[in-house]
């Protein structure tokens, strides 16, 4: 079992490889060495289907990070076998299918069936994942590798719009997930789903579960393209249609609802489950068929029928009852078939004819015969007509509704109504859908570009519209099947047997008349010649978001003015602005035990403060003076008399050095006016501030000034009664055989912050001979301008700045 | 206390934050060679009143020495400002070099464009 489960997950990989490397040489040949991955895969699936013993799960585990708890655990179970089946079969048949859709007009094929295999990968590894976590990556890598399917066609304004669309939805829900799932995890104890399905979850807190669902369920609904996520989906159809084929109908978008699936068990006991599943869900259902019916896109109608009928399928788990859901499989299988066909068919009448406008189309049924019984089949199977798999769907689908209403749960009628109106809306457009192509007078226009598909290309449609006629006639055959898929906690302990009729029951009456109501609608539109251009753009939601992602950027930019990020000559004055006002602030709260109390002049000694006056005079003439040189003489004077006050305080050391130290940055700094030209300086007073801002820098001064002297006074007030330097003046002679303590405390006791305060010199040292080894500017770093290059996205670069100047 | 050697250090340090709040590069430097003054000064005015008391020399007799550990500390400091203000001078000569001007507010005015002389 674990060598399948290998094949499964590591061949698309290796197809991943292999088709990068045969790509160069083979061109669009490539897919039929690719074509051997999902083929392996879907036979390993195969065969693990006719292994397991219905009903049970295994868990396979393969060490990973050991020395942290992490292992890599897959679960093999019905659930993950039949999507495993779903994703490896569809993906032969895409394929096979694009191997003759993808023709020389395209480039890159080797690419395309690299994304395309690691995207199959990816999918694998998410259904069959046995840890949350692990899910989650895969569940991830699944956004990521659509991203580049999507954008696959990368020239095109539109692929990249609908490929980031589609990255920004997924992958924003997808972090909500994340939350979801660690909130689960840390309720729970434990990463590990077999754990958590066999129930461990269930003693947290009903808090923490609605608040770990409802983020787990944001992500389902994103990857599902529910309301309102539901505008991300139509715009994905940018895609290469194999894509579309793959991607929107049976794989990618049915993830939301494997994963509903898989945490079914888990949640469904959660008050939020069946409320939030049902009114989002059955909306969107209904929503997406009135788009669907409103647009004119082949490929737009087929992407909201998806949304609408997603909606379905997840609002069909939130309805179920706690033992179970029925009939799950049949409807996604269902939906599988019929809507990868029709994309598929839509890709080939977009290819033989050039459009895919339904307006444009119509009476192909003469020049694609076979392609026109492809499509009656699978749109019949869509619109639910006797005889197809849709049919039987619908018929499991309405008795759930009828149960449902007589269940007498709140918003009973809510289901009932919007599966209606859905399916009403959904027959008119899967009629719309075939006339509008097959249907009708040939248009003469049409036949210009016209060519005629291969018989290959419209073999994977066929066979899955033969899949839709054949379990439509036989479904004890498929039901059969599905019952080897039965999931221990999904599904309900009562088996359901698939017959093609059941008499004339209420659900036969109900769909005939959903059938004739359909083909009234249509006929009706028809009459009213379709009325509608487009899809209103209020209802389309993608112009409002694609705004949002716009208006990000700008509110940044925005931010960053409001912060002032270009003036960095505002930031010191907010910050000793704030400084001010929050000691201040504190310095009056506490004034009470803060206040030093009056200068007492006995207290005060004349010979400083005479010097201090001297200060008060050099400072006086900084800030009078206006020529630099007068500015440095007066700088330098209360450099020296400070040196003078080092005198008064009984420290030599200190006054030598301060003299030292003045002498040579008063001609260093002397040295370095004398580089700037007179101008310089002349053109400062042009260049300085106003006379508000002045008021306001003087205040701030004075406010900092006033703070430090009340700090000074408050450090002189609380004196510690035991200095540390009185073990310097004790240990000096006997311990470093010194007698001037400053000297010993610096050489000796504090000896290694003296080797470091060197190394700061030297590193000053090379700093400044860098700066001075420096080039002169490029032209290129003048046009930068001071700043440099703003960064991506913001302000003119240098070559757009050059492009302009050049003409 | 001593109010005095208060009053300096306040004085002292309103000063070099005006200096350091102007647009001319050079006041900045001047404020900041007045900024490492008065935090050596404040430094110094922890280790108490000076008066009646010797250098922290040991051994000679006579009034008891001053607290040594503030001088080690602004010693180092003098030293280290010293480094810093060289390297300042040579950055704001770097900064003349490039940009022509010696006014923040004109080396980051958004509007202004590459001197003429430059534009060879």
């Amino acid at each position: 079992m674990a060598t399948a489960l290998l094949i499964i997950l590591f061949v698309p990989l290796l197809g991943a490889i292999a088709a990068l490397v045969a790509g160069r040489r083979l061109g669009a040949q490539t897919a039929w060495v690719v074509l051997l991955a999902p083929a392996l895969a879907c036979a390993a699936t195969v065969w693990l289907v006719l292994q397991f013993a219905p009903g049970t799960r295994t868990v396979i585990e393969w060490p990973w990070i050991p020395s942290l708890g992490l292992n890599l655990t897959f679960v093999v179970d019905g659930l993950a076998l039949f999507f495993g089946l779903v994703v490896s079969g569809v993906g032969v048949l895409v394929v096979f299918y694009s191997a003759h859709y993808l023709d020389h007009h395209y480039r890159d094929h080797g690419r395309f069936y690299c994304y395309l295999m690691l995207f199959m990968g990816a999918m694998l590894g998410t259904v069959f994942a046995g840890n949350l976590l692990l899910l989650f990556v895969c569940w991830e890598l699944t956004g990521v590798t659509s991203f580049l399917l999507i954008g696959f066609l990368h020239d095109k304004g539109e692929s990249r719009a609908g490929a980031r669309m589609a990255l920004l939805v997924t992958g924003g829900t997808g972090l909500a997930m994340l939350a979801g799932i660690v909130l689960l995890g840390q309720a729970a104890g434990t990463y590990e789903l077999a754990a958590l399905l066999d129930g461990v979850a269930k003693g947290a807190s009903p808090g923490r579960l609605n608040a770990a669902f409802v983020l787990i369920a944001l992500g389902a609904l994103g990857k599902s393209a529910q309301f309102p996520f539901q505008f991300w989906l139509p715009n994905a159809m940018a895609a290469p249609t194999p894509v579309s084929a793959y991607l929107h109908s049976a794989t990618m978008v049915k993830l939301g609802i494997f994963l509903i699936a898989r945490i079914f068990p888990v949640f469904r006991e959660t008050e939020l489950w069946s409320p939030l599943l049902v009114t989002v869900c059955f909306g969107t259902m209904g929503f997406g068929a009135l788009l669907a019916l409103m647009s004119h896109d082949l490929k737009a109608i087929l992407a909201y029928s998806t949304v609408s009928q997603l909606g379905f399928l997840l609002g069909y788990y939130g309805m179920a009852s706690p033992a179970g859901a029925q009939g799950d499989f049949l409807h996604i299988a269902s939906h599988v078939f019929y809507k990868g066909c029709l994309f598929m068919v839509v890709g080939i009448v977009d290819h033989a004819t050039g459009t895919r406008d339904v307006r444009e189309l119509g009476g192909l049924r003469h020049r694609l015969p076979l392609l026109a019984g492809i499509t009656a089949v699978a749109a019949a199977s869509m619109a639910g007509l006797p005889g197809t798999l849709g049919f039987i769907s619908k018929e499991y689908m309405l008795k759930e509704k009828f149960d449902y209403w007589e269940g007498a749960a709140a918003l009973n009628w809510y289901p009932m109504v919007l599966v209606v109106l859905a399916s009403v809306l959904k027959v008119a457009f899967s009629v719309r859908l075939f006339w509008g192509v097959f249907g009708g007078k040939p248009r003469p226009e049409l036949a210009k570009n016209f060519h005629a598909p291969g018989l290959a290309v419209q073999l994977p449609p066929l066979l899955l519209a033969g899949a839709c006629l054949a379990f439509g006639l036989f479904p004890t055959v498929l039901g059969g099947a599905l019952d080897r898929l039965h999931t221990v906690g999904l599904h309900h302990p009562v088996d359901l047997e698939f017959h093609i009729w059941h008499g004339v029951t209420r659900e036969f009456i109900m769909s005939m008349l959903i059938v004739a109501a359909g083909a009234g609608t249509f006929l009706l539109l028809q009459l009213e010649r379709w009325r509608w251009a487009r899809v209103p753009a209020w209802l389309r939601f993608d112009a409002g978001f694609e705004a949002a992602v716009d208006w990000l950027p700008r509110g940044a930019k925005l931010l960053g003015r409001g912060l002032r990020f270009d003036r960095q000559f505002d930031f010191l004055p907010i910050v000793l602005g704030f400084t001010v006002l929050l000691l201040g602030g504190f310095w009056w709260r506490h004034r009470g035990e803060l206040w030093p109390g009056l200068p007492v002049w006995a207290d005060i000694n004349p010979l400083r403060a005479f010097v201090v006056g001297l200060i008060a005079v050099a400072v006086g003439m900084v800030m009078h003076m206006r020529r630099w040189t007068s500015q440095l003489i007066a700088v330098s004077v209360i450099g020296f008399l400070v040196t003078f006050y080092y005198v008064l305080f009984r420290a030599p050391d200190l006054a030598m050095t301060q003299i030292l130290v003045e002498s040579a940055t008063l001609l260093l700094v002397l040295l370095l006016l004398a580089r700037f030209p007179r101008s310089a300086e002349l053109s400062e007073a042009t260049r300085a501030f106003p006379v508000g801002r002045q008021v306001m820098n003087a205040v701030i001064a004075g406010g900092m000034g006033l703070l430090v002297t009340l700090g000074a006074l408050m450090a002189m007030k609380h004196k510690h009664a035991e200095p540390a330097g009185s073990y310097y003046l004790e240990n000096s002679q006997p311990l470093a055989h010194g007698t001037n303590a400053v000297n010993t405390i610096l050489v000796d006791f504090r000896g290694f912050d003296t080797l470091l305060e060197a190394t700061v010199l030297v590193v000053a040292c090379l700093g400044a001979l860098g700066l001075l080894m420096r080039y002169r500017r490029t032209a290129e770093e003048w046009a930068a301008g001071a700043m440099g290059p703003a960064g991506y996205g913001l302000g003119r670069t240098t070559d757009q700045k050059k492009e302009k100047k050049s003409p | 206390m001593m109010w005095e050697t208060a009053i300096l250090i306040g004085l002292l340090f309103g000063a070099a934050c005006f200096l350091i709040l102007q647009a001319s590069f050079v006041r900045i430097l001047f404020g900041f060679i007045l900024l490492s003054n008065a935090a050596n000064l404040f430094v110094l005015a922890m280790s108490g009143r000076p008066d009646g008391k010797s250098a922290p020399i040991v051994g000679v007799a006579g009034a008891a020495p001053v607290d040594p550990l503030p001088q080690a500390l602004i010693l180092t400091a003098i030293v280290i400002g010293f480094g810093v203000i060289a390297y300042l001078v040579i950055l704001l000569y770097r900064t003349f070099l490039d940009q022509r001007t010696a006014s923040a507010r004109e080396l980051f005015d958004p509007a202004r464009e590459r001197p003429e002389e430059e534009q060879a």
